[in-house]
């Protein structure tokens, strides 16, 4: 028997809860029908252009960007944290335009997928800076492609 | 037609990777990120990520999978099987994108997917139908109507295929449970959690008639296909062609009211009409309005290349050949090695392959997606190869079969090869014309004889 998505993606926000209170490296859970893996890769700002991958199904590495997010303020030099496409479509800088180095906000949308028509607005979950932009106005993206690095205060 | 976005992954999307570019088409791919490794990713000449593993939100993902055709310039989609193959919203919405849809109309789909539509289509056309119901409202109506049909019955899903939202009722008592578990079934698998009920042939076989239809008029079948080797969740195994131990009279019949039916919808492109056979009772089941896995069995019957059709087809030609250029030589069976358990009730297996060694030879094709090392993803359909063998009789095929099969290595999965291997060594299934029922009471008498 396999287990639903919904359940699958409990238990790895269960995992990575545990992970990130524990200050763990390294966590796997091994069940029946369901094994996953999570394990946080420390960086430093000279490699954040790497996208992190996503290797597929069970046994997936969470990405450091989530563990990142929640644990940046412990550490002396907070790691990047990737905007990805949500869409498929052309991404379109908005005025004006971010460069490495600018400081944003949630409230700024840095720029937006078209996506048949209709404008995906991409903006960063709070005020940082952005330290790498990995896409050029008017450039085709697929779902996941690294838009921006932000490092978040 | 100049570049098709082929909507699918796995060993269909490398089947018409390879039809696309064998006529000179350029093709994009579509993945989800479960897939960024897959074959049809790297056989394409652009790929799109339309989104994260689970089906729902990648290769159903239609606003992603429209905007990566409108991005990369595509002109056409093919849509593979499964996934969104017979969605006519889908088929319509590419035309509105000014996408060829490689298929039939958004019409024919939507009336032939809707299978109790398609079975008054069916009746209009004077093809034989099964006795069973209109949609059934409630568990209360089913039960009236199971009571008039006589047991056993069985359930079926409007919109249903793939032998999802399928439940057999042999007596009263399992009608409640049955209707629940089957709508929910067809609810999670089509979101359309409608059902209808069908009267339950004795030790039925499955024999479909393959058809292609031109915007011309042209109407050829292509012959028939026996997929009666079934798992016991009616998903086919095994299959073969010309159907063994079939009177002749019983096989053109079969012929001649698939052309009717085709020509009755005004029918284009590739399809198929699935009937249950007993003796040489003969009742539609259902019309799959789209290429099939087992489309290979066909090809090498005949010497054709139906997805090559399929784009010329949709591309405004006329079929390539007449009904009298088309006869059948010798014989041809095709085995599906799935990443499942067997021994477990084909339960799926995901993991990562060791080796994946597939076979060759004389009258033998494989249709497959995988490769040593790669990842076969926990979230869609387990195929992970095709094997056809042909021979000048089915004796021949029989044999090549077998040989394949014992040339085919695949490790780190557990896969159906040995269930495969010990079913074409059945006497029953060399002696030909085995029902539906054949691999499930052989499964039965396996477990039994393990005791």
């Amino acid at each position: 028997m396999s287990i639903s998505w919904d359940e699958a993606l409990d238990r790895v926000r269960q995992i990575v809860a545990v992970c990130v209170e524990g200050d763990a490296e390294r966590l796997r859970l091994e069940e029946e029908a369901f094994s996953v893996e999570v394990r946080r890769t420390t960086r430093r700002a000279a490699s954040l252009a790497a996208p992190t991958e996503f290797s597929s199904g069970a046994g997936a590495g969470v990405c450091a960007s989530s563990a990142a997010a929640s644990n940046g303020a412990a550490h002396a030099l907070a790691e990047p944290v990737l905007l990805r496409a949500d869409f498929v479509g052309i991404v379109r800088f908005s005025r004006p335009v971010v460069a490495e180095g600018s400081l944003v906000n949630e409230d700024r949308e840095l720029a937006y997928v078209e996506s048949l028509g209709t404008r995906n607005p991409v903006r960063a979950a709070g005020r940082g800076k952005i330290v790498a932009v990995h896409v050029i106005d008017g450039q085709p993206v697929d779902y996941g492609h690294p838009l921006f690095a932000v490092v978040y205060e | 037609m100049k570049k098709i976005l082929i909507a699918n992954r796995g060993e269909i999307a490398v089947r018409v990777n390879r039809a696309a570019h064998e006529l000179g088409i350029a093709t994009v791919a579509i993945f989800s990120e479960a897939d960024r490794n897959a074959l049809h990713v790297r056989y394409a000449d652009e790929a799109y990520c339309v989104g994260p593993a689970p089906a729902a939100r990648s290769y159903l993902n239609i606003p992603n999978i429209i905007s990566a055709a409108a991005v990369s310039g595509a002109d056409a989609v093919h849509p593979g099987y499964g996934f969104l193959a017979e969605n006519a919203r889908f088929a319509e919405i590419c035309a509105d994108h000014g996408l060829t849809f490689i298929g039939p109309s958004p019409e024919v789909i939507s009336r032939m997917g809707d299978k109790a539509a398609a079975k008054r289509v069916m009746q209009d056309a004077r093809v034989a139908v099964t006795p069973g119901t209109d949609i059934l409202e409630s568990a209360e109506e089913a039960r009236k109507a199971a009571r008039k049909l006589g047991y056993p019955v069985l359930f079926k899903a409007a919109a249903g295929g793939g032998g999802k939202g399928m439940r057999e009722v042999r007596t009263p008592e399992d009608l409640d449970h049955a209707y629940a578990t089957a709508q929910a079934e067809a609810e999670a698998n089509f979101k359309d959690g409608r059902l209808y009920l069908e009267k339950l042939l004795d030790r039925p076989r499955h024999i479909e008639v393959q058809i292609l239809g031109d915007a011309f008029g042209n109407v050829v079948h292509v012959g028939e296909r026996d997929c009666s080797v079934q798992k016991p969740s009616h998903q086919k195994l095994i299959e073969e062609a010309p159907a063994p131990v079939l009177s002749e009279r019983t096989r053109s019949r079969l012929h001649d009211m698939a052309v009717a039916a085709a020509r009755t919808v005004k029918y284009t492109n590739a399809g198929t009409l699935e009937f249950l056979v007993s003796g040489d009772d003969v009742c539609f089941m259902e019309m799959n309005t789209r290429i099939q896995v087992e489309h290979p069995v066909t090809e090498m019957l005949y010497g054709v290349d139906l997805a090559v059709e399929q784009i010329r087809i949709a591309s405004g030609q006329k079929l390539s050949f007449k009904q009298k250029d088309l006869s059948p030589k010798g014989h041809v069976i095709e085995c599906r090695i799935n990443a499942e358990d067997a021994e477990a009730g084909f339960a799926p297996a995901a993991g990562t392959l060791g080796e994946a060694v597939l076979p060759a030879g004389p009258g033998v094709r494989v249709d497959s997606h995988v490769y040593a090392g790669c990842v076969v993803p926990p979230f869609y359909d387990s195929l992970l190869a095709k094997i056809v063998a042909h021979g000048k009789t089915r004796a021949e095929a029989l044999a090549r079969m077998d040989v394949a099969l014992r040339e085919t290595i695949i490790t780190g999965v557990r896969t159906t090869t040995d269930i495969c291997r010990t079913i074409i060594a059945d006497e029953r299934f060399a002696a030909g014309g085995v029902g539906i029922e054949f691999l499930p009471s052989l499964l039965h008498e396996r477990v039994a004889g393990i005791r």
